[in-house]
């Protein structure tokens, strides 16, 4: 049986992985050319042009001021995202609820955008206090229950993203549904003068991006400069050494939760005063998790995450007007990404690997 | 409430139960080699794609079966080699998986079926149901124990011999071994990581015929996301059943009960609150799990 | 003993880790029927040596010959097993799960068809332990048994494939004086009715006396010199295993100890298994004086000190420092409280090997207006700074303070803990094991720091494995036995001989 606890602390061993070296990030970009092959040799199978598709993905993501409007709006999320998950990361905690966090704060968001009855800067700032509030609240409980009880937070913020996303979308459905005719669900929209409006004609790109770039400064300056973030920087490598030197490991883990919710719920209310002024239940399709893979390949380090976004999020935008003009699936990009995350978080071992083998050859070859 | 509590509420509960103990049982063999594998969920989700695709295919449920538990295979050999041979992060690889499975199961079934959200036709073959000879008559039992699909009884079967394999033969050993104390098994010479292997590879094996019996047991379809986080619930109920066979099945059953419950209940309260239930009471189960598991180490102590 | 073959033969062997040189082209022959002892202190290359004779390791440079065989390039603990010879480890390799009798027979269980045969299993693990005169219990769990019947699990299992040499690896440096009896029986039965070559590494001078033929000496990777046992005494071997006399003595200055500083009352505390380790310790340290204490290791060490740095809840009794009760606070608070901790356990404990330098030394200082601006913004270049300046002073060899600490040589690790912990001038200090695994020169280094806040007036309770460092350094002696104090004696006025007889157990006498 102490097999299984041992196991289940291997989940808390998960601990942040080192800095990003010059190595690390030429792998990285060797993982992202093998991965665009792999992509290539995918689109050969199914009788399409890689050539031709690649750079229908260029063009559909940077091609245009529109293309490049909704890259960088969908960056903002990605990058938001994936701060959110290397702030928790950073102190040794896994957040994996971020989908439900983000869903609670656009609802949050939207009830408040809709009900407050105030001039538009105000309802604009109540929502967002009401959204990382409702963000960090939800990132509370299972973070209580980690630092507290030591219940592993992984499984516990899966199980409540369901649980989040099914209530909103009971709200949506039932008691907060609008009225308004010709919407099939979703709450009521928010006051029009409210909402982000937009910088780049017929783009995603809204006024959204200025908040998130003040959330991103900030946070990089908490993980990177603060005295905070050396605490959990420590914290998340070395708990016992944290803790032995004198700093508070399961309140600072706590915290890193809720901060992380909380940049979460701020996600789902610019999503909702960006986009779509109202709640809907498809506020996001697993944004929480891209964000994920991005902090998990830039090792929680915010200024790669920031950067990886953007790479990311072309793929994503791209990958969308690459079906419309060359067929191809938009689904290959999620292949591409997901197996240029193989590669890197493989990369250690298979560094490790081949340094073996040459060792190996080298002694061969002397003996 | 006659309405609700009669026997097709256990049915429904087998029903639903089903890919969550095969899944499960799938699990319970990495984590007793202390591999926490959360990218069940995705092996689930592209079994059920690769079962309707063989079953489709060849019009015949045994192919599909055979595609789904080929996939698995793979899919095990691929999460072993990634975190075993090359010290990947397991749950960086898990969370990647089911991503991965997401994305390659959509753009299958657009380039293969040319069709989005979901695939169903007549040329699927379902699993067969298979009618016990004489149980069929007994009153709640025969409903009960008869004329379920096929997989139904493999995973019943599975439980007693999985739980023999764990705990009454030597490669069981060597396997909790692999995961208790591996240097005691290199010791004598044995290597941990082939018992890694084969427990990745079972779990592969075992997670995507849960995705089979999925798409091939009752809807035959299949349909983006299908899993729908059961392969998370399925790692929960090995959390809960400590890796017992026999526990974690039972721990699987009041999943699948849970659920049947919601789905009855619809009439009287929303379906979207009924949905969450399962989740809710897994996450309620997780805290009560571990805050038993402690004060029975405490009392042991004093 | 005439007419010996040899069984084994090190030939130049050599093994470079990155940085020590952890042995040194070492020649060396072991007879067949021999009981050999490999001595040194702490870091001298004895496990190493053997762990390249059992494959564990590839020697850098040399051969080893096993019963006139060159081990291969592949050597491996299989291959060595296969050549005759087994080793029980320090750390014993036992999954803590499984009962004896799997545990013995892993990896070669009996079967009935496919299943495993726990009759024949249980049958021939007691004809094992009846044949070797080594009794257990096969069905007991073995997380369940004390530490020396787990070892003997541990030999069992090393003997069942009929080895010819078996290598013990500080056998016994976790048993009790009646346990280490019995282990020197076994080894005699063995090596009388079976002839087999036993090669015990020990740093336990008495013991080799009694139990071996012959000793080879190590002193930092290099065999010194291999002597007959009955031609030589304990001096002979201690001078030639210290090599010098390190001399402190002109910097110990004698002073009058001031006021109780750290004060532990009837302390309890239970170990991670559960299992009572502290039962009701008192001990006080004045200012200026250093009180050492001794005992064989698992005998509480660790958890008296967690306990006193708040890093373990007591279950009761009483920590005061300076004249305040900190029981079961915080490892912050007892910090604050003017408490600095030199854990025993460098790696997980006494710093984070994956951050750099100066995030190590800044630790516990985050706080300070010197580095950080309105408790919000750490000045980095300050503490880079400060961490340059702590480096020169305790003469830590390193390129550039953004270094990981992982990447320094043992006694650099160790220098970095140090400095950290001296420098906040605390009135109490804790010093666990603070030269283990530290090369002589990191040790000279830092017991003369050590002593040098002893003469500033610091209240240092010093918890060592190690006797000769605590009679070098310490004031008063306490010596603990299974979580309990059996005796408190002034450094002066007691033997090691002495000192050795309280740490197995017996209790002082004390006059009402």
């Amino acid at each position: 049986m102490t097999g299984f606890w041992q196991a289940l602390r291997a989940l808390a061993r998960l601990k942040p992985n080192q800095r990003l070296t010059r190595d690390y990030l030429a792998s990285l970009a060797l993982a992202v050319l093998l991965a665009f092959a792999v992509g290539a040799a995918v689109m050969l199978l199914c009788g399409h042009d890689p050539l031709a598709s690649y750079a229908a993905l260029f063009d559909g993501a940077l091609g245009r001021p529109r293309a490049i409007g909704n890259t960088l709006a969908k960056t903002v999320t990605l990058c938001l995202t994936g701060l959110a998950m290397s702030l928790a990361a950073k102190a040794g905690v896994f957040n994996v609820g971020g989908e439900g966090q983000l869903y609670l704060g656009a609802m949050a968001a939207a009830v408040v955008g809709a009900r407050l009855d105030a001039s538009a800067w105000v309802v604009t700032l109540a929502s967002l206090a009401a959204a990382m509030l409702a963000g960090g609240l939800y990132a509370f409980l299972p973070g209580v229950m980690k630092v507290r009880w030591k219940v592993d937070e992984v499984i516990t913020t899966i199980m409540l993203n369901s649980v989040a996303i099914y209530f909103c979308s009971y709200l949506a459905n039932g008691p907060l549904k609008t009225a308004e005719r010709g919407i099939a669900t979703g709450t009521d929209s928010i006051l029009p003068q409210a909402a982000f409006s937009s910088l780049i004609p017929l783009s995603n790109l809204t006024t959204a991006v200025f908040y998130a770039a003040a959330a991103a400064l900030v946070i990089w300056y908490l993980m990177s400069r603060s005295r905070v973030g050396f605490e959990m920087k420590l914290t998340g490598e070395n708990d016992r050494f944290a803790r032995y030197g004198g700093i508070s490991t399961g309140r600072l883990m706590l915290w890193a939760m809720v901060m992380s919710g909380a940049v979460c719920g701020l996600v789902g209310m610019l999503e909702i005063f960006g986009l779509h002024k109202r709640f809907l239940t498809t506020v996001s399709s697993e944004f929480y998790f891209d964000g994920m893979l991005v902090a998990m390949i830039m090792r929680y380090q915010p200024l790669g995450v920031i950067l990886m976004s953007f790479f990311f999020a072309a793929l994503d935008i791209g990958g969308k007007s690459m079906e419309l003009s060359a067929g191809v699936s938009s689904e290959l990009i999620l292949i591409v990404q997901s197996i240029i995350i193989f590669f890197m978080a493989a990369e250690g071992g298979v560094r490790k690997a081949l340094g073996e083998r040459a060792l190996r050859r080298a002694g061969r070859r002397r003996a | 409430m006659g309405e609700i509590f009669n026997v097709l509420l256990l049915q429904n509960t087998l029903r639903t139960a089903t890919p969550v103990v095969l899944a499960a049982l799938g699990c319970l063999l990495t984590q007793h080699v202390n591999i926490t594998n959360i990218g069940i969920e995705g092996m689930m989700l592209i079994g059920s794609f690769f079962a309707v695709l063989g079953s489709y295919l060849f019009s015949s449920w045994a192919a599909g079966l055979a595609f789904a538990m080929g996939a698995g295979l793979l899919l095990g050999l691929m999460y072993y080699v990634l975190v075993i041979r090359f010290q990947s992060d397991e749950f960086i690889i898990g969370v990647a998986l089911n991503i991965f499975a997401g994305g390659l199961t959509v753009f299958l079934l657009r380039t293969l079926f040319g069709v989005r959200g979901s695939f169903s036709g007549p040329g699927i073959d379902p699993l067969p149901q298979i009618v016990l000879p004489g149980l069929e008559a007994v009153p709640v039992l025969g409903d009960l124990l008869s004329g379920n699909t096929l997989l139904v009884y493999v995973s019943w079967l599975l439980v007693p011999l999985l739980w023999a394999f764990i705990y009454r033969t030597p490669a069981g050993f060597h396997l909790r071994a692999a995961g208790e104390y591996p240097d005691a098994l290199t010791a004598c010479g044995k290597s941990p990581d082939r018992m890694k292997c084969l427990a990745s590879v079972g779990c592969g094996i075992l997670s995507a015929l849960a995705g089979a019996h999925l798409s091939l047991g009752y809807l035959l379809m299949f349909s983006e996301n299908m899993s729908a986080s059961r392969g998370y619930v399925a790692f929960a109920c090995v959390i809960f059943g400590r890796g017992n066979p026999p526990l974690v099945f039972l721990a699987a059953l009041l999943f699948g009960f849970i659920s049947a419950l919601g789905l009855r209940m619809q009439r009287y309260v929303p379906s979207d609150i009924t949905a969450m239930a399962p989740y809710a009471v897994t996450v309620v189960m997780m805290a009560v799990t571990v805050l038993w598991g402690r004060r029975r180490k405490a009392s042991k102590g004093c | 003993m005439s007419e010996a073959t040899e069984i084994i033969r090190f030939e130049r062997v050599s093994k470079q880790y990155p940085g020590v040189l952890a042995n040194d082209c070492v020649s060396l022959s072991v007879r067949q029927g021999e009981v050999f002892a490999l001595v040194g202190e702490n870091g001298a290359g004895k496990s190493t040596l053997m762990n390249l004779l059992y494959g564990l390791q590839a020697p850098t440079s040399g051969e080893i010959f096993i019963k006139g065989r060159k081990t291969g390039p592949q050597h491996s603990p299989q291959a060595a097993m296969r050549m005759g010879v087994s080793m029980v480890h320090q750390h014993f390799k036992l999954v803590p799960g499984f009962t004896v009798a799997q545990n013995v027979l892993l990896g070669m269980e009996p079967r009935r068809g496919p299943f495993y045969d726990q009759r024949r299993a249980q049958e021939r693990v007691r004809e094992l332990s009846e044949e070797y005169g080594l009794k257990v219990n096969p069905s007991d769990v073995a997380r369940d048994l004390s530490v020396g019947l787990q070892q003997r699990v541990e030999i069992l299992k090393a003997l069942r494939t009929g080895a010819d040499v078996l290598v013990l690896d500080e056998p016994t440096a976790v048993l009790t004086p009646q346990e280490t009896e019995e282990l020197f029986e076994v080894i005699r039965r063995v090596v009388a009715r079976r002839g087999m070559t036993v090669i015990l590494i020990t740093h336990k001078l008495p013991e080799v006396m009694r139990v071996s033929d012959r000793v080879g000496v190590m002193r930092r990777g290099r065999l010194e010199r291999v002597l007959e046992t009955a031609q030589t005494s304990e001096r002979e071997i201690a001078s030639l295993m210290v090599g010098r006399e390190v001399l402190f003595d002109e910097l110990r200055t004698a002073q009058p100890a001031g006021e109780t500083v750290l004060e532990v009352s009837s302390l309890r505390a239970y170990n991670d298994r559960m299992l009572p380790a502290l039962r009701g310790v008192s001990l006080s340290v004045r200012a200026g004086e250093i009180v050492g204490v001794c005992g064989v290791e698992g005998n509480g060490q660790t958890e008296l000190a967690e306990c006193v740095a708040g890093m373990r809840a007591p279950s009761g009794g009483q920590v005061r420092l300076s004249g305040r009760d900190v029981t079961g606070q915080s490892p912050r608070a007892i910090r604050r409280a003017g408490l600095s901790y030199i854990p025993e356990d460098r790696m997980s404990m006494g710093m984070d090997a994956k951050a750099s330098v100066w995030e190590n030394l800044l630790l516990g200082k985050q706080r300070d207006g010197a580095f950080c601006l309105g408790g919000i913004h750490l000045r980095r270049g300050r503490v880079r700074r400060y961490a340059k300046e702590l480096s020169r002073a305790y003469d830590i060899r390193l390129s550039d303070v953004d270094e990981p600490a992982g990447a320094l040589s043992g006694g650099n690790m160790q220098k970095v803990v140090v400095a950290r912990e001296f420098s906040f001038d605390s009135p109490a200090l804790l010093v666990c094991q603070p030269t283990r695994g530290v090369d002589i020169g990191a040790t000279e280094f830092i017991h003369r720091h050590i002593l040098q806040k002893r003469n500033q007036g610091c209240a240092v309770l010093l918890i060592s494995a190690d006797l000769d460092e605590l009679f070098r350094l310490s004031d008063r002696l306490v010596t603990l036995f299974e979580g309990e104090v059996t005796g408190c004696f002034d450094a002066g006025s007691i033997s090691r001989e002495e000192i050795g007889y309280y740490m197995t157990g017996n209790r002082e006498v004390k006059a009402p």
